[in-house]
């Protein structure tokens, strides 16, 4: 039997606000006292997500069930973020969405993005090449990207530009010719009922009878047979062989390894990071491009372990705002509102299902504006601050047990600190918390307004510089 | 009991709705239940998404598809309001019950749609209300209400005076008591069945609470989270499976009469729509409706349903009109199908 450490409990935290969304102090403890590794593995071989059922959100949220709004769509998986016992699962999927980000806007069909949601949940963590396929047969991203209208002898070259340029390879490691090649292969890959649904996609059409959703047919009338020459290889290549072929270069590897360490470990590559890396790329080839195994070597790398990966990422608004809820311990059942928390995300710089362009959203520092600060602190404010929610009744509890329910302010804040996550501050940040509990003394926890001063404390800390950091 | 006998299709009769994204006129949005009133008209309550929450409201229009009248107090919690309405049910006097889940009350109405009444308190007490779901009235006008979250079926006078609670405390089985309870009917008898949602059932109680008989179960395969129940002349019942996505039919004895997945054609309203928007009818003419899918989405009814024009989808609710016609309402659809046993 191990004891668990002070730097076990850090570690874990660290882990857990990259691999999933948080944790409070307890489940850190748990965690830490099964060892870093088993949460690792975990966390990569995700069961039973237990998470709020979707008979229970249909019945109650009308458009849940019908997925015809964007926000329903949305916030449906935010339900899955904050209750699944899976959270890498959900985090994957967050970053494939930020990869391969396909938008509402263009498509009209929240449904059809949740589906891709789900193959990214599904896949995410298994092969690239298997991934890749399934991205090029995922309707939303075939309209999208425009390869519906790619037909034998006249293609459309959005989707295999994107394919190489923002998916896979990025600039600078194939030729136009590829693009036209790999656009040459893709053809017939299209929709059910493609001219319909085109149509109405294009026409916002909801009529007679709301909308239909889409699923992938190959028409093999329409696919270019012809010998195509890609990446230096020749053959009757289809879709399949295009992906296949992408997913031997090391170019591939270099992309997906490095898109992952700046989504799971820091914003910047330093040295160092760059040997983490060269780690993971290793791990993409032995493993025949799986990416759990390229998480694995990630997660117990000595980098991603170190100080210099602690704080070292700006949080996005999706995983801050999911990360706050947990901690308030609300939107646990169907609520009013879930679709309204969607909204926020979205004001604060990140819609889910409605990235901005095909290149997603400008991550890192690029999160963080006056505006979006503004929204973010306001929000997690609201929630935190209302002590009926379970999460923050069970801080107060826990408040409560300590030193028989009276605190100093240093205790105050170091408490609230650690039942939020073992979240590290820097000395001035903590001076100013607890110079603002200070302003009214001790904390007992039979006063009257004890629940509300630890209520607007939750709120200040989650409004800190290191708290918008992961 | 439900020995299988042999399978008989429904006639199918027609399909009226379309879906509305205005906040008033015919059509529908997200309609969640049917009351036919005694001259025939039909009330369609909308329950609406967030975004068109305020053109919650009831619809009127006869079986010819004409359009007749709307009425509602709008959105909120305030005298005659409806946040998230489920169900309704005319008494004798032709009033219109109307449950919300989220104010935890009765609402009344007139069937010309003047508000009249209201009662019910927030609570999972004996007599108070919690998620109050299916409705039904029985021949004496009292009303049974399904207390989702209490698990039980609670009874009142029509004005709201509590009688009497059942299906929870009594038996402790799942094969006797109830779990998320959603739509309720009452037979010739005045006996209650009671679409047990979470159980996958359909129960019938005696009007003294007496379990009588259960179809389905959690065992079985009759049902996936079962929403409405409904009884013709005759006694056969109709559930709407709301989780496999499809009507079933079983004789009075409980054995399976029929299944239907759904048939739905073009209303008229929906004609009006595509006479105003030719470009849309000659791809839909090439288009096939009712196409094969991928093994991933072919598996899962409300996928197949989401894929699948024709099919109920999310059928939350049945109603059997004096005629013996049977209405299954769409809510993801904005539309009803009217069927009949031949």
């Amino acid at each position: 039997m191990t004891t668990t450490t002070r730097q076990d409990i850090d570690l874990m935290a660290h882990l857990m606000r990259r691999a999933a969304f948080g944790a409070t102090l307890d489940e850190l403890e748990q965690k830490a006292a099964k060892g870093y590794e088993e949460t690792v593995e975990e966390l990569l071989n995700p069961g039973d997500p237990g998470d709020l059922s979707q008979d229970a959100i249909r019945r109650y949220h009308v458009d849940h069930s019908e997925l015809r709004q964007m926000n329903s769509a949305a916030g449906n998986w935010l339900y899955r973020m904050i209750t699944s016992k899976n959270p890498l699962e959900e985090r994957i999927a967050l970053f494939f969405h930020s990869l391969f980000a396909t938008g509402y806007t263009k498509l009209n069909q929240a449904r059809c993005l949740l589906n891709q949601i789900d193959m990214f949940r599904q896949r995410g963590l298994g092969r690239f090449d298997t991934l890749l396929v399934e991205l090029s047969r995922d309707p939303a991203m075939l309209l999208w990207l425009d390869n519906n209208e790619s037909h034998n002898g006249h293609i459309n070259e959005n989707y295999g530009r994107e394919l190489l340029e923002l998916f896979s390879m990025g600039i600078g490691n194939y030729t136009e010719d590829d693009i036209k090649e790999a656009s040459r292969a893709f053809t017939g890959w299209t929709l059910g009922n493609v001219e319909y649904m085109a149509m109405r996609a294009m026409k916002d059409s909801i009529w007679p009878y709301s909308r239909i959703a889409w699923h992938f047919q190959y028409r093999a009338d329409d696919h270019d047979e012809g010998e195509k020459t890609f990446l230096g290889e020749s053959g009757n290549f289809n879709g399949e062989d295009i992906v296949a072929i992408i997913c031997r270069q090391r170019a591939t590897a270099e992309f997906i390894c490095t898109r992952l360490f700046q989504f799971f470990a820091a914003d910047r590559v330093d040295d160092d990071g760059q040997a983490a890396i060269d780690e993971m790329i290793d791990s993409y080839f032995a493993s025949e491009y799986e990416i759990g195994a390229v998480l694995r070597t990630l997660f117990n790398s000595d980098y991603f372990k170190s100080d210099a990966a602690r704080y070292a990422r700006v949080k996005g608004p999706v995983e801050y705002v999911v990360g706050a809820i947990k901690t308030a311990g609300s939107y646990r059942q169907p609520t009013l509102g879930i679709d309204k928390v969607a909204e926020q995300a979205f004001f604060m710089g990140q819609g889910l299902l409605n990235p901005p362009t095909v290149e997603g959203w400008h991550e890192a520092e690029e999160w963080i504006d006056s505006g979006a600060l503004v929204e973010r602190v306001n929000f997690v404010a609201n929630e935190l601050a209302d002590t009926s929610q379970p999460g923050v009744k069970a801080i107060i509890g826990k408040l409560a047990d300590a030193n028989g329910g009276t605190l100093t302010p240093d205790e105050v804040v170091d408490n609230c600190l650690d039942q939020m996550g073992a979240i590290a501050v820097s000395d001035s940040t903590r001076g100013a918390l607890v110079d603002h509990v200070g302003e009214h003394g001790n904390l007992s926890l039979s006063d009257d307004s004890s629940e509300q001063r630890v209520g607007e404390l939750l709120g200040l800390i989650a409004a800190t510089r290191e708290y918008q950091m992961a | 009991m439900t020995t299988a006998t042999k399978t008989t299709s429904l006639e199918y009769i027609k399909t009226i709705g379309i879906t509305n994204n205005g906040d008033n006129g015919r059509g529908f949005a997200n309609p969640y239940s049917i009351a036919v009133s005694k001259d025939g008209r039909i009330y369609v309550i909308s329950r609406c998404d967030p975004a068109r929450a305020t053109a919650i409201r009831v619809g009127v229009q006869d079986i010819d598809e004409n359009f007749l009248f709307e009425f509602s107090e709008g959105y909120g919690s305030g005298p005659g309001q409806f946040v998230l309405p489920v169900a309704m049910a005319f008494d004798s006097q032709e009033r219109l019950f109307i449950t919300d889940e989220f104010n935890h009350r009765v609402v009344v109405y007139s069937s010309e749609g003047k508000f009249l009444d209201q009662w019910g308190e927030h609570g999972s007490k004996p007599g108070e209300l919690n998620g109050p779901a299916g409705i039904a009235i029985d021949s004496n006008d009292n009303v049974y209400i399904a207390d989702q979250h209490s698990h039980a079926i609670s009874k009142f006078t029509a004005d709201g005076r509590f009688l009497l609670r059942f299906g929870r405390e009594e038996d402790s089985t799942p094969e006797h008591n109830l779990c998320q309870p959603w739509g309720l009917c009452t037979d010739a008898d005045d006996n209650v069945l009671v679409a047990d949602w979470r159980h996958n059932a359909v129960k019938r109680f005696s009007p003294d609470g007496k379990h009588l008989q259960t179809l389905g179960g959690l065992s079985d395969t009759l049902f996936n989270r079962p929403s409405g129940v409904a009884l013709d002349s005759e006694g056969f019942v109709y559930v709407t499976d709301w989780g496999n996505e499809r009507l079933q039919v079983f004789t009075p004895s409980g054995a399976h009469y029929a299944t239907e997945r759904g048939r739905a054609t073009l209303s008229k309203w929906a004609e009006d729509f595509f006479k105003s928007n030719p470009d849309e009818v000659e791809v839909r003419k090439i288009s096939n409706l009712t196409p094969e899918l991928p093994p991933h989405l072919a598996d899962d009814p409300y996928q197949v349903s989401a894929q699948t024009e024709p099919y109920f989808w999310g059928p939350v609710a049945v109603t059997v009109d004096d005629h013996d016609r049977v209405y299954v309402v769409e809510s993801n659809r904005h539309r009803f199908q009217i069927y009949k046993r031949p």
